[in-house]
């Protein structure tokens, strides 16, 4: 269920992202600067916020009427142990205890669809959360922290797969495909790479984030474009970036077929007016961005 | 044999259909409304509901129909239905207020012999609760449906009599009014019979629940649920009156009511009803299409888009906008200008913030991007498409209901889109 607190869109006064450095926090961060808005950025190098100290270094960077955005996570990437879930605990703690001691306006969570059931095939904004993995489970808990212990209004964000070009992630989906299809000429699958996914542009993340803000939108968001393509779709339209076409290479598949479809309506029921970007068009785009830095 | 005299109290849309009825069934009836100036608006021939063919039954059955706003009219009745109505909130709850204030009202009035009958929709248990060994007590089912409410009244297909004691004979005065209509006479306990009809109801929605996902199978498919239709129509264990159009969502307060009665009665009894909830969950989801729909082919590319809304109902032939689909797509276009246009309802400036009216259907589509049919209105099927396609500044025409000629809207050069189909 998603309420609007401030249904006419205004920008708030100071935005701090936290978790700055990374891929979903550096984009929002330089598209906050672009816009004008004010904004500070921190990062890890900043404040640790997994460190005992971090609450009282954060409320002291912190002002009344601030906008948190809680981007801050390791990502699995960076492990899936249990070891790197205590260390996203802690920060989830010390950020929801920062938040209570200062006197935020209005909080924006990023979590992860990581929340549901591996097996849940179409999950729209009611869909209960049962996560199924220690990264799922322990973005659950942060969720739950920050609604148990926070009294400014808090908007959540769970993303789905997210792709661009600042991506370091490297998970299985279109950045992986293009870092093979540019060293090796060819694409690998699992199986015929039928399963469904719904992938989304960091830019079009990004503007829901900014939706968000501009209207201190509470309640659970989903991240997702609500069209989801099969990974042999995807490598398709990765392969067909380069000269010559990768080749599309597939595999023994290991893991059983799963699908995840979004259904987006509440999203589009607080934002009528967003759009979001097609696979082809994010992809081609994508493509031409890293060119473009070479 | 004489005539028994019916009375009813309460000349809601119910209760005005169910004395008119009598009346035409050559009954002497007394039609009592405490309301101010109820009874004399109705004698003049006022009415404030809108149900079709009710006006001509009124007027021919004049002789026989008198309304009084004075209770102790009702002191030589034999048989007395009540029958106001029960507000339901939000949540569903029905509010049995009203109605106890209506039965102790006319305690007093009737004769020791008159048989009262609890005529509105009560949750299980209530009727029990009123019942004394000294006063003959009964519930009948209502199976009113808004716009074929004259026909269901004059030819039911069975009454469903909820009794202290099924076993006992019904009051000589009570059986020869219900044999008059010459359908079958169901008498049960009265929990029975107060779940009866939340049984029917969930029925209906079971049914219209199946339609609408297999509608949205079909649309995602290639498949047309109107070709599918006839054949399920044709299964005799389906039968030819299902609910099988497939719509947007449950509405109109009555079937909500009853499931969130039966998601009541589960709580305390630990039941599992499931299947209820998906029911709740699949109407959630099928009332926002046009929404999706016109995020799809309009929103996500023109902010600056007008709507056009036709229909405010909940259905054709009521005014009634209780949960109606088309109030709950304004609630969600606030960003864009919507013209709106309804034959019976008018529009509030609470539903959205840049809302016009307009006199005609085609008026409301004056320079829009798109049009939205939200109630099947009989007259939106004279719209011409090529008159619709000239009036409007884009060509996206959503018809749920399928009010208009998807060919000829097609051929006009518009974008159509329904239920149940791609």
């Amino acid at each position: 269920m998603v309420m609007l607190v401030n249904p006419t869109s205004k920008n708030t006064a100071r935005t701090v992202v936290l978790g700055a450095r990374g891929f979903i926090g550096g984009a929002l961060t330089r598209r906050l600067e672009a816009e004008g808005a004010s904004v500070l950025a921190l990062g890890s190098g900043d404040i640790d916020l997994a460190a005992p100290e971090a609450t009282e270094r954060l409320v002291a960077r912190l002002k009344p009427g601030d906008t948190v955005v809680f981007c801050a996570c390791l990502t699995p990437d960076r492990g899936r142990d249990l070891a790197t879930m205590m260390r996203n605990l802690a920060m989830g703690r010390n950020v929801a205890e920062a938040m209570v001691t200062a006197a935020v306006d209005y909080i924006v969570y990023l979590s992860s669809d990581a929340v549901y059931a591996d097996d849940t095939a179409r999950i729209a904004s009611d869909t209960k959360a049962e996560p199924g993995t220690l990264y799922g489970a322990m973005h659950l808990a942060r969720e739950v922290m920050l609604k148990a212990s926070v009294k400014a209004p808090l908007g959540i964000l769970r993303a789905t797969l997210v792709y661009g070009t600042a991506d370091t992630h490297n998970s299985y989906g279109p950045n992986r495909f293009r870092r093979m299809a540019e060293k090796d000429g060819k694409i690998t699958l699992s199986g015929g790479g039928e399963e469904m996914r719904d992938h989304i542009t960091i830019s079009d993340l990004v503007e829901i984030v900014l939706r968000m803000l501009r209207q201190k939108t509470r309640g659970t968001l989903l991240g997702a474009t609500g069209r989801s393509a099969s990974f042999a779709e995807v490598a398709q339209l990765v392969a067909t970036q380069f000269t010559p076409r990768a080749e599309i290479v597939n595999l023994p598949r290991q893991n059983p077929i799963t699908h995840r479809h979004f259904d987006v309506t509440s999203t589009l029921a607080a934002f009528p007016e967003i759009a979001f970007t097609t696979l082809g068009v994010g992809i081609a785009r994508v493509h031409a961005e890293l060119l473009e830095r070479r | 044999m004489t005539m028994p005299r019916i009375g009813f109290a309460g000349m809601t849309h119910l209760g005005l259909v169910s004395a008119a009825g009598a009346a035409e069934k050559g009954f002497a009836v007394v039609a009592f409304d405490p309301g101010p100036g109820t009874a004399a608006a109705l004698a003049r021939g006022k009415f404030s509901v809108l149900e079709p063919e009710l006006p001509e039954l009124v007027q021919r059955n004049a002789p026989r129909l008198r309304f009084t706003a004075e209770l102790s009219d009702l002191a030589d009745c034999d048989v007395v239905y009540v029958a106001p109505d029960v507000p339901t909130d939000d949540l569903g709850q029905s509010d049995l207020a009203p109605l106890c204030r209506l039965l102790d009202s006319i305690e007093g009035a009737l004769s020791d012999r008159a048989v009262t009958v609890i005529l509105s929709q009560v949750p299980p248990a209530f009727t029990r609760g009123r019942w004394r060994a000294d006063r003959a007590l009964y519930y009948q089912v209502e199976t009113l449906v808004f716009g074929r409410a004259v026909e269901r009244t004059l030819n039911p297909e069975r009454f469903i009599i909820g009794c202290a004691d099924p076993a006992a004979p019904l009051p000589a005065a009570y059986g020869d009014y219900l044999a008059r209509y010459g359908c079958p006479v169901l008498p049960m306990r009265f929990e029975s019979a107060e779940l009866a009809k939340i049984s029917i109801n969930m029925c209906l929605v079971a049914s219209v629940s199946v339609a609408n996902m297999m509608a949205e199978l079909c649309e995602r498919i290639g498949a047309d649920w109107a070709e599918i239709m006839p054949s399920l129509r044709l299964d005799r264990r389906i039968g030819a009156y299902a609910y099988l159009s497939p719509g947007l969502g449950i509405a109109g307060g009555n079937l909500e009511r009853d499931i969130a009665t039966v998601f009541r009665l589960a709580e305390r009894s630990g039941s599992d009803v499931g299947t209820a909830h998906a029911w709740v969950a699949n109407s959630r989801h099928r009332r926002r299409w046009p929404l999706r729909l016109l995020h799809e082919t309009v929103l996500s590319r023109d902010a600056n888009a007008a709507i056009a809304v036709l229909g405010l109902a909940y259905k054709e032939d009521t005014a009634s906008t209780k949960n109606s689909p088309a109030l709950a797509l304004l609630a969600d276009l606030s960003p864009f200008a919507v013209r709106v246009y309804d034959p019976a309802v008018a529009a509030s400036p609470e539903w959205h913030p840049n809302l016009a009216q307009a006199p005609s259907a085609l008026a409301a589509c004056e320079g829009v991007q798109a049009v939205a049919i939200m109630t099947p209105w009989r007259e939106f099927r004279d719209i011409d498409p090529r008159a619709l396609a000239r009036r409007m500044a884009g060509n996206t025409v959503l018809d749920p209901y399928r009010m208009l000629d998807a060919a000829g809207c097609r051929a006009a050069g518009l974008e159509y889109a329904t239920l149940g189909v791609t």
